[in-house]
């Protein structure tokens, strides 16, 4: 409301009486000051900037391989099924027609069944959502387990600290839990 | 209290509903303004999108044709989704996956399969949604704050309408009469604006709110875990119901086209105008399109070994109040029934726009004229009673 | 499709309006001991769903199927506590398993 009454403002106070409805143009630094990272985002789903923001390196699983790279070089984050982190891998070049599944887990899984997630997407580019248990310990293994399509299954693994120094470094900040 | 001081608090709230937040509230309306035809800017001015028809006769080819011409043109490139937009003037979006890890959408001839090029790294459509949508700010995890600071909106927006016509005494004369003063200064036309303005899109902003705290609603729904979908959840197809192969020869799946005709046959009235295809061997293919009811999508996912249909999710599967809350999104943005309806969207949101910016101009001028009076009158020397005019004055008019 | 980024899943809503494959749908599965020596599961997918009729196994260390089940209408399901060791497997399919062992199900 104009209360622009008789008493004559004070200089501040004038100041504010003519701006007050116009700081809201400040909302936007907002946007200008997230749009750095909405392009890199951008570019990172798109894959240009390549498989994600560190590649953790090459991971043998039997006669195959693939490339294991962080989407994001952090510590896994909340979701209501527990912290997740998120992979991407590639697999070797003329492996991709022998790999029917590649599945990710932290631990040396007990069966194919429990092989842990599954990869999503196409041999060139595939991603898992990784779910991390927060008593993990920092010197366990990531294994990578793969099946072929006659049903034969490959394992391999790479040490966590390795695959993801951050997620160790997520781990051992959230401490020993019982 | 009195009907006039009553008509002044109203007024009163009408105005704060947006004024703190004016330069915000524009905006949103601007960009979302520019992202319903977002589509189309980018056609006018990227040729990569339109979908030109090589001769008179030409027809557009099966989904099968045109993955078999994306192999032929790109053998090393994985085709993962194709959509068929809405306007038949576009051109395919077809997902693609190249070996170096991109997957991009590349823009396919309709009617030739030709890859005409691939989105450029600059997404205008993705961007301007964004910047209206969440404001740009990240979805780290659940849903962005920018997110709901936006969609928040909608309920000053649901507000004003109804306090703007509570405070615009018998508007449907307004219809009947359209006034618009252009002679008798600014502040009298930009009231006149408004009010013009106001009463022909009371609809719009109707939709636009609702729909706009709807977003609000999914927000908190989805960050607190509240499903309320009909849709049967089958992540993936059971290891059994995938044939073993010999090594190194994929199990084969059935033909896109087959799975469409598969799909049409379940979903009476389906016009399929996108699949997208398994994402791994355990994954299904996903096929679907509109039906009778332009506002929803109709899907059905396929085992593609052999066309077992695992999850339809039908119209006439969604429970009442899917059918409410799944229209709400296409009501927003208006892309349910082709060019026009975007067209109209696209011009009642310029006029919301210029609501909020002749809402702030009434503001000010009045403002303005306010002040003018009161040193006026202070300069005369009567200080009380002048305050307390200035003040009265802004309610009417 | 279970692997989405919440990026990907903010893009797909407002985007395509194309609803089914851009939502996560994690598996999750709690357990817990129930009065008269038995264990009570409820599964469920990350988006708040239930997941009636989804398997879940009772598998002994030595890979046996101890109790061989399917979830309630409710997405429970109890059973009597086995005397070997075990460990319990939510299984919504390949690559969406949510894996229990004995330790870690809470006593009363």
């Amino acid at each position: 409301m104009s209360r622009v009454v008789a008493v004559p403002p004070s200089p501040l106070r004038a100041f504010w009486l003519k701006w007050r409805f116009h700081i809201n143009v400040l909302l936007l630094l907002i946007p200008l000051g997230f749009m750095p990272k909405y392009f890199a985002d951008a570019a990172l789903f798109r894959g240009d900037t390549g498989l994600g923001e560190r590649v953790a390196g090459q991971v043998q699983v039997g006669p195959w391989s693939l490339t294991l790279a962080e989407f994001r070089n952090e510590g896994p984050s909340p979701d209501p099924a527990g912290p997740m982190k998120f992979f991407n891998a590639a697999l070797c070049d003329n492996c991709a027609e022998q790999v029917k599944a590649t599945y990710l887990r932290i631990g040396k899984p007990r069966s194919l069944r429990a092989a842990g997630v599954i990869f999503f997407g196409t041999p060139y580019r595939m991603g898992a959502a990784l779910p991390v248990p927060e008593r993990t310990p920092a010197d366990a293994e990531l294994w990578v387990t793969m099946e072929g399509w006659d049903g034969t299954m490959h394992q391999g693994s790479i040490p966590l600290s390795q695959a993801s120094p951050a997620t160790i470094a997520w781990l051992n900040k959230q401490g020993v839990k019982p | 209290m009195s009907k006039k001081s009553r008509s002044k608090l109203w007024f009163l709230v009408h105005s704060w509903l947006a004024l703190p937040i004016w330069f915000f509230v524009l905006i949103v309306c601007v960009t979302g303004t520019l992202a319903v035809v977002s589509q189309e800017i980018v056609w006018l001015a990227n040729p990569d999108i339109r979908a030109s028809k090589p001769s008179d006769d030409a027809e557009p080819l099966s989904f099968d044709q045109v993955i078999a011409a994306i192999g032929r043109d790109e053998p090393k490139a994985i085709v993962r989704s194709i959509i068929r937009p809405d306007e038949s003037h576009f051109a395919l979006t077809v997902g693609l996956s190249y070996p170096d890890g991109r997957t991009v959408e590349a823009y396919a001839n309709p009617y030739t399969g030709a890859i005409q090029g691939i989105s450029p790294s600059f997404n205008f459509q993705q961007f301007t949604r964004a910047l209206h949508g969440w404001w740009l700010v990240p979805f780290t995890h659940g849903y962005s704050w920018g997110w709901y600071l936006v969609s928040l909106l909608g309920l000053p927006l649901l507000a004003s309408l109804v306090t703007g016509l509570v405070v615009y005494k018998r508007f449907w004369k307004g219809f009947l009469r359209p006034t618009l003063r252009i002679r008798h200064g600014a502040r009298i036309f930009w009231g006149d604006f408004h009010r013009l303005c106001g009463i022909w899109s009371i609809w719009f902003i109707a939709v636009i709110s609702i729909t706009g705290t709807w977003f609000l609603i999914q927000a908190i729904l989805g960050d607190n875990q509240i499903s309320i979908s009909s849709e049967p959840i089958v992540p993936v197809i059971a290891r059994d119901k995938v044939p073993l192969s010999a090594p190194g020869v994929p199990a084969p799946m059935i033909a896109l086209d087959e799975a469409i005709k598969i799909a049409t046959q379940r979903i009476p009235g389906l016009d399929a105008t996108f699949a997208f295809l398994p994402l791994n061997a355990y994954s299904h293919l996903q096929i679907g399109g509109r039906g009778w009811y332009p506002l929803m999508f109709q899907t059905a996912q396929l085992n593609p070994y052999n066309g077992e249909i695992a999850v339809s999710h039908l119209l006439s599967d969604r429970s009442p109040l899917e059918f409410v809350t799944e229209s709400m999104r296409p009501l927003h943005t208006g892309d349910f029934g082709g060019l026009w309806i975007k067209l109209i969207w696209a011009f009642f949101g310029l006029v919301l726009s210029m609501m909020v910016l002749s809402g702030l101009l009434i503001w000010t001028k009045r403002t303005a004229l306010a002040t003018l009076n009161a040193l006026k009158r202070e300069a005369k020397g009567q200080r009380a009673p002048i305050a307390k005019r200035a003040e009265s004055s802004e309610v009417h008019s | 499709m279970n692997m989405m980024h919440p990026a990907r899943v903010a893009a797909a809503l407002l985007c395509a309006g194309f609803s089914s494959p851009a939502l996560a749908h994690n598996p999750m599965c709690e357990c817990k001991e129930i009065p008269g020596e038995q264990i009570q599961c409820k599964g469920g997918f990350s988006d708040g769903s239930g997941a009636p009729g989804v398997t879940l196994d009772v598998i002994g260390y030595d890979e046996t199927i101890l109790v061989p089940g399917k979830l309630g209408e409710d997405s429970t399901l109890t059973f009597k506590k086995p005397s070997a060791e075990f460990y319990v497997l939510f299984d919504a399919g390949p690559g969406h398993v949510v894996e229990i062992d004995q330790a870690d199900i809470q006593p009363q």
